[in-house]
C-alpha cells in the first residue's frame, strides 16, 4: 500500500479538526477586512521600492499579524499539544504511516493552510489597493513577506512546536507561545535603542539575524527613521540575514522532526 | 512462532521504575492475558510493544520486527487503548470509512465492524457525543477495521456494561476461533480474562512473576484449592490455619477454601475429618479444583514479594 493515501487522509482529517466552522470563515473575514482598514496609505509619501515595502509592512503589524499568530498558535500549540495530551497522536501512530509523515500532515494543516490563507488574502487585497506597486515591485513584496514570515511567524511556530512536543500539553504550550510572541514584540525595539546608546551597530546586526526584517527595513528605508545610527546593509547582506533567519527556523523544525521521529514517547 | 517477543526490557519515568527486566512471548494463535495490580507496568509494557515508547534496555519484536516507527507491521495489528481518543469532530461512520481508506480496505468494512460491535445505530453520531461505553465500542470497531491478525488490548472492557463485556468476550473467542486472531489482553478484571485467555502473565513491580496456562500456573504455584463445605466454617478454618503445609485459608458463611503446597492435597484429606471432629463441625462436602485467576495472581505476587522465586523463566517460550 502506498503512503500517499494514508497521508492525504490524515492531512484532511487534521484540516477538519483545525478549521472547523466557523474558524476559517472568521479569520478569512478579518484578514480581508483588515487589508483595507489597516493598509497605511501614508506609505504613498514614499516612492518605488520603499513604497512597496512600507505598504506590505503595515499589513504584518498589529492587529492582523496578531490574529495570524493566534491562528498558528491555536493550531500548533493547542491543536497538536492536545492531540499529544489526550492520545489522538497515539491513535494516529496505529496507522501504517511513518511518524514524519504524520507530523508533516499536521503541520501542513496547522501552518501551511494558515499561511496560505493569510498571504493569499493580503497579497490579493494589496493588489486591489495598489496593482501598479504590486506588479512593478513584486520582488520587494516577496522579500518583505519572506522576512516577516521568517520572524516572528515561523520562528515562533518552530519554538512553539519544540515546546509542544516536550510539554505534550496544549493549553500550557499555547500560553507560553503567546508569552513568547509578546516578549518578541517587547524586545524587538531594544536593538535600535541599544545601538543608539552604545554608538555601535552590533546590537542591530545580531537582532537582524533573528529578525531579518530589520535588515530589510534599513535597506529600503535607510536611516531616515534612525538618524543617529549608520548601519545600512547592502542588498546581498539583506539576503544573507534572510538566509540566516531561515537557517534558524529550519534548524528548529529539523530538531522538532528528529525528536518526533526518534525520541517522542507517548 | 512468537508474534510478540519481549526480552529483558526496562523503562523508568524519572526515579519511578515502571518496567524492570520483563520478558514475554505471545505465540501465534493464542490469547494471552497480562494481569497485575494498578501500576504494575502493564500499560508501559504494551506501549513498548506498540512502539509508542522505547525500552531503555532489552528488545521488543513484533512479527519479528522492531515496532518503533514501523508502518509495515501496523497493517497487521489492531489496538484497543484503555482511554481511546480520536479526532472528535467526525461522525462515527465517516471516521471509520476514513480509517478503511488509510488501511486500503473497502469502505463497506466500516459498516461491518459497526455491526460486529453493535454500534450501527450510532453511525451518524459525532464521536465527541458518544458516551464512555459507546466510545469504547467504537475503539473496538476501529481496531477491527484492518482485519488484524494480532490484537493488543489494554483494559478493553473498561467502561462497558455487563452485557457489552460479555459480547466483547464472545467476539474475542469468535475472532480467535474463526480467523485465528492472536490476542494480548491486559486487564485487572480477572474473571473475564479467565473466560477467554489460554495463558496469562502475572506482572507486578515491572516484572513477570509467573506465566503459563492456568493449569500450569496452578500446578507450579501449588495453587490448587480445596473447598470444604461445613456448618461451622469459623472453627474449622481456625484449626486448618495451623497446618504447616497450608498456604492460604479463606472462610465464608458456607465453608472454607484451602490452598495447600504442591503434592500435599492427600494430607489435607486425611487431616480434615480429625479437625472437623475437634471443631464440632459437620462436613457436607469436600472437593479440590484449579485455583481462580485472582488466587493465582495474589499468590504469585505474594511469593515474589516474600522473597520467593520468580517464575518468568519457567513460562512458555
Amino acid at each position: 500500500m502506498g503512503k500517499g493515501r494514508p497521508f492525504l487522509e490524515i492531512f484532511t482529517c487534521a484540516l477538519k479538526e483545525d478549521y472547523r466552522f466557523p474558524i476559517l470563515e472568521i479569520f478569512a473575514f478579518f484578514f480581508a477586512l483588515g487589508t483595507f482598514v489597516f493598509a497605511d496609505l501614508g506609505a504613498y509619501a514614499q516612492n518605488g521600492e520603499a513604497l512597496a515595502y512600507s505598504l506590505v509592512r503595515t499589513l504584518w503589524g498589529f492587529p492582523l499579524f496578531f490574529i495570524f499568530v493566534v491562528l498558528i498558535l491555536k493550531n500548533v500549540a493547542y491543536g497538536l499539544g492536545s492531540d499529544l495530551d489526550k492520545g489522538v497522536i497515539q491513535t494516529l501512530f496505529s496507522y501504517p504511516l511513518k511518524r514524519r509523515y504524520i507530523l508533516t500532515a499536521k503541520l501542513l494543516s496547522a501552518l501551511g493552510i494558515a499561511l496560505l490563507l493569510f498571504l493569499g488574502i493580503q497579497i490579493f487585497g494589496l493588489f486591489l489597493l495598489a496593482p501598479d506597486v504590486i506588479l512593478t515591485y513584486s520582488s520587494t513584496v516577496f522579500l518583505t513577506c519572506a522576512a516577516h514570515l521568517c520572524s516572528p511567524a515561523l520562528l515562533l511556530a518552530g519554538l512553539v512546536l519544540l515546546l509542544t512536543l516536550r510539554l505534550k500539553r496544549g493549553g500550557f504550550a499555547l500560553i507560553i507561545g503567546v508569552v513568547l510572541y509578546l516578549a518578541f514584540t517587547i524586545i524587538s525595539p531594544w536593538a535600535p535603542s541599544i545601538a543608539y546608546a552604545t554608538g555601535s551597530d552590533l546590537a542591530l546586526k545580531i537582532w537582524a539575524v533573528i529578525d531579518p526584517n530589520l535588515a530589510l527595513q534599513r535597506y529600503y528605508l535607510g536611516t531616515i527613521w534612525f538618524p543617529s545610527e549608520t548601519w545600512a546593509p547592502s542588498f546581498s547582506e539583506v539576503l544573507l540575514y534572510l538566509g540566516a533567519g531561515y537557517l534558524i527556523v529550519a534548524a528548529l523544525f529539523i530538531i522538532g522532526y528528529v525528536y518526533f521521529e526518534r525520541r517522542l514517547g507517548i | 512462532m512468537s508474534l510478540i517477543r519481549v526480552d529483558d526490557i526496562a523503562k523508568s519515568y524519572g526515579k519511578v521504575i515502571a518496567v524492570d527486566g520483563l520478558s514475554l512471548r505471545v505465540e501465534e494463535g493464542s490469547i494471552m492475558g497480562l494481569i497485575g495490580p494498578n501500576g504494575a507496568g502493564k500499560t508501559t509494557t504494551i506501549k513498548m510493544i506498540l512502539g509508542l515508547l522505547k525500552p531503555e534496555r532489552g528488545f521488543v519484536r513484533v512479527f519479528s520486527e522492531e515496532p518503533w516507527d514501523n508502518p509495515d507491521i501496523k497493517s497487521k495489528i489492531g489496538v484497543i487503548y484503555e482511554k481511546a481518543h480520536f479526532p472528535s469532530h467526525h461522525k462515527v461512520l465517516d471516521y471509520l470509512e476514513r480509517v478503511c481508506r488509510i488501511f486500503g480496505k473497502p469502505e463497506s468494512r466500516a459498516r461491518e465492524v459497526l455491526a460486529l460491535t453493535r454500534l450501527e445505530d450510532a453511525h451518524d453520531r459525532n464521536i465527541k457525543a458518544l458516551s464512555a461505553g459507546m466510545l469504547q465500542k467504537f475503539a473496538i470497531a476501529h481496531a477491527l477495521i484492518n482485519e488484524p491478525s494480532l490484537i493488543i488490548a489494554d483494559e478493553p472492557t473498561s467502561n462497558l456494561d455487563p452485557e457489552s463485556r460479555s459480547n466483547l468476550l464472545d467476539l474475542i473467542l469468535k475472532l480467535h476461533r474463526d480467523d485465528n486472531v492472536t490476542f494480548l489482553i491486559s486487564s485487572h478484571i480477572l474473571p473475564e480474562l479467565s473466560r477467554v485467555c489460554e495463558s496469562v502473565a502475572i506482572i507486578n513491580q515491572g516484572k513477570v512473576w509467573a506465566s503459563g496456562s492456568l493449569t500450569e500456573l496452578s500446578e507450579r504455584l501449588g495453587a490448587k484449592t480445596t473447598r470444604i463445605s461445613t456448618d461451622n466454617p469459623e472453627a474449622l478454618g481456625e484449626l486448618i490455619r495451623k497446618l504447616e503445609y497450608v498456604n492460604r485459608v479463606e472462610v465464608d458463611s458456607r465453608g472454607v477454601s484451602v490452598g495447600v503446597l504442591a503434592g500435599e492435597d492427600e494430607r489435607l484429606y486425611e487431616d480434615v475429618p480429625k479437625l472437623a471432629k475437634e471443631a464440632k463441625a459437620k462436613i457436607v462436602g469436600i472437593e479440590t479444583g484449579t485455583a481462580s485467576l485472582e488466587e493465582l495472581s495474589r499468590l504469585a505476587v505474594k511469593s515474589g514479594q516474600g522473597g520467593g522465586h520468580r517464575w518468568e523463566k519457567a513460562g512458555p517460550s
